[in-house]
């Protein structure tokens, strides 16, 4: 099983090129907004990034916290998938995501689960991302 | 593409938002839509520091969907050169007004406050900036992304430091992690209109039409850019892996222009600055090359009294090794990243700076100027301590002379003499070759905003070196490659990735978008968009018949050799008749 895993975060250098990819590939749209990660810029630390990937928690406290079931774990190896006729719209599991990974679609309002497809990692450039084989007991959190 | 301006007006504090079809089908973007935007809001004859000089924003068609095609184009009156001005910068720009769903935006007018502007998508705020008036370009960046950060999408904070708001004439306005529109003062401009920065960001996106086709275009740029070599110069070294080579071939402008070899080259290499300082680079919005070099110099700053460090950030390349160091006969990493920290601090444009430092330096050499315009200062090549302290007195304007130096070499050149010691090119500081006639040609005639960038004259005179080109056909290779970059800057492509945006895939990046060009329509286009900005600059009294290169430049060898005033004279004949100017 293979999940999606910041491996160097130090070698990024902040072109957005995963976070493009990803919303080109599942929604054709020519932004980063519609990203399942984010790599976060810092204010004045000159080259300070932040990449919030979904960990595929064995355990997701932003499932736990749905209250209408609409976002659930995956059967397999960690993560969560999104029902979305359910979801209305609370956010709860945003917040509930505290390394700020699971993001929001603003437009629908509804969250954007990790599919783990590794998309974002064949278009980084400096391997700061990417695709890690896991036994299911260690797809645990790391951060 | 949207196809879509953004018109601000701070007088009355409205703004507008058309759809302009006919523009953008003709022009493309950036450059090409900017020029016509130019000619439609600015008359020639205005004061370019006066609330009627618009300030023009235009990205293109390829902006945002395309690996490295970061930049956004300003266009503007220079209140350096008094025509037309024109600047590129990247970062996230680009990509933050392509959010905002605008491809252009014009500002006019003046606050009747110091302020800021907030833009989010079709939106405008205009913002007291009381509390930031005097803050540094990069404490500036700091503050807004702070209080800004609740609103929506990535900003990008366009912002103008002490410099701008002074007016220097060649104030530059810095975008987010120490990007610019260095050159030609618009940061000058920003200050006019009591305008200390520009937020931008937005929600906006479209949707690709046809996935396969736009996916198999993407992929061969993606990978021309990251796995073919095309731009390991730029993420490697970066641009100051020249400097050695320059100055083996003579070409490196040594203490203002005198010399083309400076013998302590090695020790300001780029191979030096990625030894002991270079602690990452990084990149702009959507480049996956990432040529921005972060420099890190920590400093004790107890006098020895304790183990107090200080540690600061700044951004180098190949102009600024040259303008801070070898022109200024500076030879030490450090030294250079001291001087370039109060320029990125001030937002002064890091070129012109050195280049007016170095005829301060010359002019007090030959005795033009004296201890009574310097305060007393001897000013001597290679004296980093009084080139800092010169740099202090004109941020503080301690007397005439020290804001003087704020208004460039040429302006100094004509009030205290020493002209032909001022090293501009149509009046604008030369940038980092000393390589031949090609160069100083195409920065003072050929290309259409006195940059290096313009048609790159410093690679053809490398090229006389080892081949030898009648004089026709170098000066029709400098206007054919000033013409073609009008194409390259609509798209608006960073240069560094003209070796991958070849035409046929240009054509095929276009032709994935829904637009059908082939190469006769390039270069019609081309050619009118430089006729365009000459028509520009000739209302505002540009005159080819009256330019003259810097008297020095005669007296010294180059990398291709002397210099012979009847082969300029002809050069420039030759470049009027080939560009049909």
């Amino acid at each position: 099983m293979k999940r999606l895993q910041v491996i160097d975060r130090d070698q990024c250098i902040g072109c957005f090129s995963c976070m493009f990819a990803c919303s080109r590939s599942f929604y054709k749209a020519l932004t980063t907004e519609k990203s399942a990660m984010r790599v976060r810029v810092y204010p004045g630390l000159e080259g300070a990034f932040s990449i919030r990937v979904c960990d595929a928690c064995l355990e997701p406290d932003c499932a736990s916290v749905c209250p209408t079931g609409a976002l659930i774990k995956r059967e397999k190896g960690g993560g969560v998938k999104l029902i979305e006729d359910k979801c209305i719209h609370c956010q709860k599991c945003i917040k509930a995501c505290l390394i700020a990974s699971l993001q929001w679609d603003r437009e629908k309002k509804i969250p954007i689960p990790c599919r783990h497809c590794g998309i974002c990692v064949q278009y980084c450039p400096n391997h700061v991302i990417g695709m890690v084989d896991m036994k299911e007991e260690e797809a645990v959190s790391h951060v | 593409m949207y196809k879509k301006i953004m018109e601000i007006d701070l007088t009355t504090q409205t703004s507008r938002v058309y759809t302009d079809e006919v523009l953008f089908d003709e022009f493309l973007g950036g450059t090409g839509v900017a020029t016509e935007l130019l000619h439609k809001h600015c008359d020639p004859a205005i004061d370019p520091l006066s609330p009627e000089n618009p300030v023009i924003f235009a990205i293109g068609p390829f902006s945002n969907i395309y690996p490295v095609s970061t930049k956004t184009v300003a266009m503007f009156k220079s209140p350096l050169t008094g025509e037309l001005g024109e600047s590129h910068a990247g970062g996230r720009l680009a990509m933050a007004m392509y959010n905002a769903g605008l491809n252009a935006i014009v500002i006019k007018g003046k606050l009747d406050f110091k302020g800021y502007i907030s833009i989010e998508d079709d939106k405008v705020e205009f913002r007291r900036a009381g509390t930031i008036w005097g803050k540094s370009s990069l404490a500036t960046e700091r503050i807004l992304r702070e209080a800004e950060k609740d609103r929506e999408g990535k900003a990008s904070i366009v912002r103008i430091g002490p410099a701008g708001e002074r007016m220097s004439w060649f104030g530059a306005v810095t975008v987010d992690t120490q990007r610019h529109f260095g050159r030609l003062g618009l940061g000058a401009v920003f200050g006019s209109k009591n305008l200390k920065a520009m937020v931008v960001r937005g929600t906006r996106y479209e949707t690709i039409q046809d996935f396969k086709k736009f996916k198999t275009i993407y992929d061969k740029i993606y990978k021309a850019v990251v796995e073919s070599g095309e731009m390991k110069k730029y993420h490697d070294l970066g641009t100051s892996v020249n400097v050695v080579p320059l100055s083996k071939i003579g070409g490196l402008p040594t203490r203002n222009f005198s010399q083309g070899y400076f013998e302590n080259a090695e020790e300001i290499s780029g191979e030096a600055f990625a030894e002991k300082h270079l602690i990452q680079q990084i990149a702009c919005a959507h480049c996956q090359c990432g040529c921005i070099h972060i420099g890190m110099l920590r400093e004790e700053f107890s006098q020895g009294k304790e183990h107090m460090y200080k540690t600061f950030k700044v951004s180098y390349d190949h102009e600024l090794v040259f303008s801070l160091g070898s022109n200024l006969s500076i030879k030490s990493p450090e030294h250079i990243l001291r001087l370039l920290h109060i320029t990125e601090k001030q937002g002064w444009d890091a070129i012109t700076v050195g280049v007016v430092l170095a005829w301060a330096t010359d002019a007090y050499q030959h005795g033009i100027i004296g201890d009574k315009e310097t305060g007393g200062l001897a000013l001597h090549f290679g004296d980093d301590k009084t080139y800092m302290e010169v740099l202090r007195r004109m941020r503080d304007h301690y007397n005439q002379f020290y804001s003087d130096l704020e208004k460039g070499a040429d302006f100094c050149g004509n009030k205290y003499g020493g002209k032909d010691l001022a090293m501009v090119f149509g009046k604008n500081e030369a940038p980092g070759y000393m390589t031949g006639e090609n160069a100083f040609l195409d920065w003072m005639a050929v290309g259409v905003r006195h940059s290096h960038l313009d048609s790159a004259g410093y690679s053809l005179d490398q090229k006389l070196l080892v081949e030898d080109i009648p004089l026709e056909k170098q000066m029709a290779k400098l206007v054919e490659e000033s013409k073609f970059r009008m194409l390259l800057n609509s798209l608006v492509l960073c240069l560094f990735a003209r070796n991958i945006y070849k035409t046929d895939i240009i054509l095929e990046g276009l032709s994935a978008l829904g637009i059908d060009w082939d190469p006769e329509r390039i270069n019609k286009f081309c050619d009118k968009v430089y006729k365009r900005k000459f028509e520009f600059k000739f209302a505002c009294g540009f005159d080819i018949d009256q330019l003259e290169l810097p008297g020095k430049l005669y007296r010294v060898k180059t990398a291709s050799g002397k210099l012979d005033p009847d082969r300029v004279k002809e050069r420039l004949r030759l470049f009027r008749e080939i560009a049909g100017i």
